[in-house]
């Protein structure tokens, strides 16, 4: 049986080590939602009072599900899109016995790995700052999934867009309003009932909805279906995508 | 090995290949001569399963390019004209990479055999990114070599190389035909096509304009050229033999130049265009 997703999946995680030995990387990479931690979380957050618990027990879940959100569709959109356009590595996989869903699992684990790796140094350093949260298989299962969701659609933008400018209009317009609208830096029920409709469409909603469950209920089933649904959605274009490629 | 039938393709409503229809034999050295546009790359794209003709079909080895990709890759290897080789890996992990989606036996032992022939063993285990033009074009055509194909596509194999490189890979070519690979490579150097192919299909604007051996083709249009050379015009001449061209010559008051014709001589005659243009 072929594994070439797990060579697709071996070759990234090996660049993505040689990255991360790079200093400047590693910082630039954390270095938003860091700020996020920091600026919030210890400076604006002792000034806000919440229901329960702190203003940062409720930002750091948040957090956690932004740079995995970010990190992993900035891996994979970029890596995709800058390999098909300019580097042309990307073509070496259509070219050679690779089949379509072996490049969107390889990309897509290559780029969950990423995620969950920045998610994991913002959790770790948000406990260090007195954080506290609920590390349960639902969280876990939560980060994994929105994951999933993202590095997928980032093999739909990395696929689709026509430059490297173009990846950046697909993050202006679908992941920033996520980070900021979809319940990482304040609740939902703060916002119009019309606003919370259309907020209830986005995956990073759901994943923050994980992400603060205690335990399993009505709200999390549905959370975890429509998760799923999202992944299912963006795996099925990808693969769609890949198979009718043509330059 | 290849047969192809009737293969267009479009980019809107620009046509970029119309109606090539060719067969190329076990063991050929095919050449696809043609200034930028022709439809060269564009060929060789639908060959290698990177783009989708408009219409026509074609075959490698008996399997259909589109409909049968699973059963032609293995069978197929492609070195680009652009070096998309990983320019963090080092030179052993590139073929290491691309072999292992080959499935290669005894992978390590086929990396170093491969990196001796392409010169490079002194610096396997270094990063690409060092590397030299020269060497990352041995080391793209090493991987291309990495799965043993039948049948090896190299597009431009030798653009952008100082001569004493292009020489070289035109012996690593040779190397290849002898070994009984099928080989179709697209050049606009006509030294390149007379030297290593078998036949020549010229493409112009994406038509097949003309198809023979270099030298049949260089024989149709007359075996001696005579250059006049008159301040910045130069005009040309085609002469059936070198007495024609001497006889043509002892007319001419300006400077003249004889020489025995080639493959742009052909084409000029085709098109009215120069192939370098």
């Amino acid at each position: 049986m072929r594994m070439n997703w797990a060579n697709i999946f071996l070759k990234d995680m090996l660049l993505f080590k040689r990255r991360l030995l790079r200093l400047g990387y590693v910082l630039s990479t954390l270095f938003a939602p860091l700020l996020y931690l920091v600026a919030f979380g210890l400076g604006l957050g002792k000034q806000v009072a919440m229901r329960q618990g702190s203003y940062l027990d409720f930002l750091l879940p948040g957090l956690v599900a932004m740079s995995s959100m970010t990190n992993s569709y900035t891996w994979v959109a970029n890596s995709l899109n800058m390999g098909r356009l300019y580097f042309r590595t990307f073509q070496i996989y259509l070219q050679t016995p690779v089949s379509p869903w072996e490049i969107v699992a390889g990309q897509t684990l290559a780029g969950m790995v990423r995620g969950l790796f920045a998610s994991s140094v913002i959790l770790v350093l948000g406990l260090v700052l007195g954080s506290h949260l609920y590390l349960t298989p639902v969280f876990v299962l939560g980060l994994l999934l929105n994951g999933l969701v993202f590095a997928a659609f980032g093999v739909v933008v990395g696929l689709k867009s026509k430059s490297h400018e173009d990846t950046a209009t697909f993050t202006n317009f679908f992941i920033l309003p996520m980070a900021f609208f979809c319940g990482t830096f304040f609740p939902l029920d703060t916002m119009p009932w019309w606003a919370q409709k259309v907020i209830h469409l986005l995956p990073l909603t759901h994943t923050n909805r994980l992400l603060r469950s205690p335990v399993w209920g009505p709200e999390t089933m549905v959370s975890l279906i429509l998760l799923t649904a999202a992944a299912g959605l963006c795996v099925a274009l990808s693969i769609l995508f890949i198979r009718r490629y043509s330059e | 090995m290849i047969a192809i039938s009737n293969l267009t393709k479009y980019y809107g409503n620009i046509p970029a290949l119309e109606d090539l229809t060719l067969e190329i034999g076990t063991g050929e050295v095919f050449g696809l001569l043609g200034p930028n546009g022709a439809g060269k790359t564009t060929t060789i794209k639908i060959l290698t399963a990177l783009a989708y003709s408009t219409r026509g079909s074609a075959r490698i080895a008996g399997f259909d390019v589109v409909k049968e990709r699973p059963q032609l890759k293995p069978l197929i290897a492609v070195c680009p004209q652009e070096i998309n080789l990983d320019r963090e890996l080092t030179a052993f992990e590139n073929l290491w990479f691309y072999g292992r989606l080959f499935k290669v036996p005894e992978i390590s032992r086929r990396i170093m055999e491969l990196l001796e022939w392409a010169q490079l063993e002194q610096r396997a285990h270094d990063r690409v990114k060092g590397f030299s033009g020269g060497m990352q074009r041995r080391l793209l055509i090493a991987r291309a070599l990495m799965s043993r194909p039948r049948v090896l596509f190299l597009d431009e194999p030798t653009v952008g190389l100082d001569p004493q490189i292009r020489r070289q890979l035109w012996d690593m070519i040779r190397q290849l035909q002898a070994e009984g690979i099928t080989i179709l490579l697209t050049t606009h150097y006509i030294e390149e096509a007379e030297s290593l192919c078998d036949r020549v299909g010229i493409l112009n604007k994406g038509r097949l304009i003309a198809l023979d051996s270099p030298q049949n083709l260089t024989a149709r249009v007359g075996g001696y050229v005579v250059e006049t050379v008159n301040g910045a015009r130069r005009s040309y001449t085609l002469e059936k033999d070198r007495e024609a061209a001497y006889a043509r010559a002892r007319e001419e008051t300006a400077g003249v130049l004889i020489r025995q014709a080639n493959l742009e001589d052909v084409f000029i005659q085709l098109t009215g265009e120069r192939l370098s243009q």
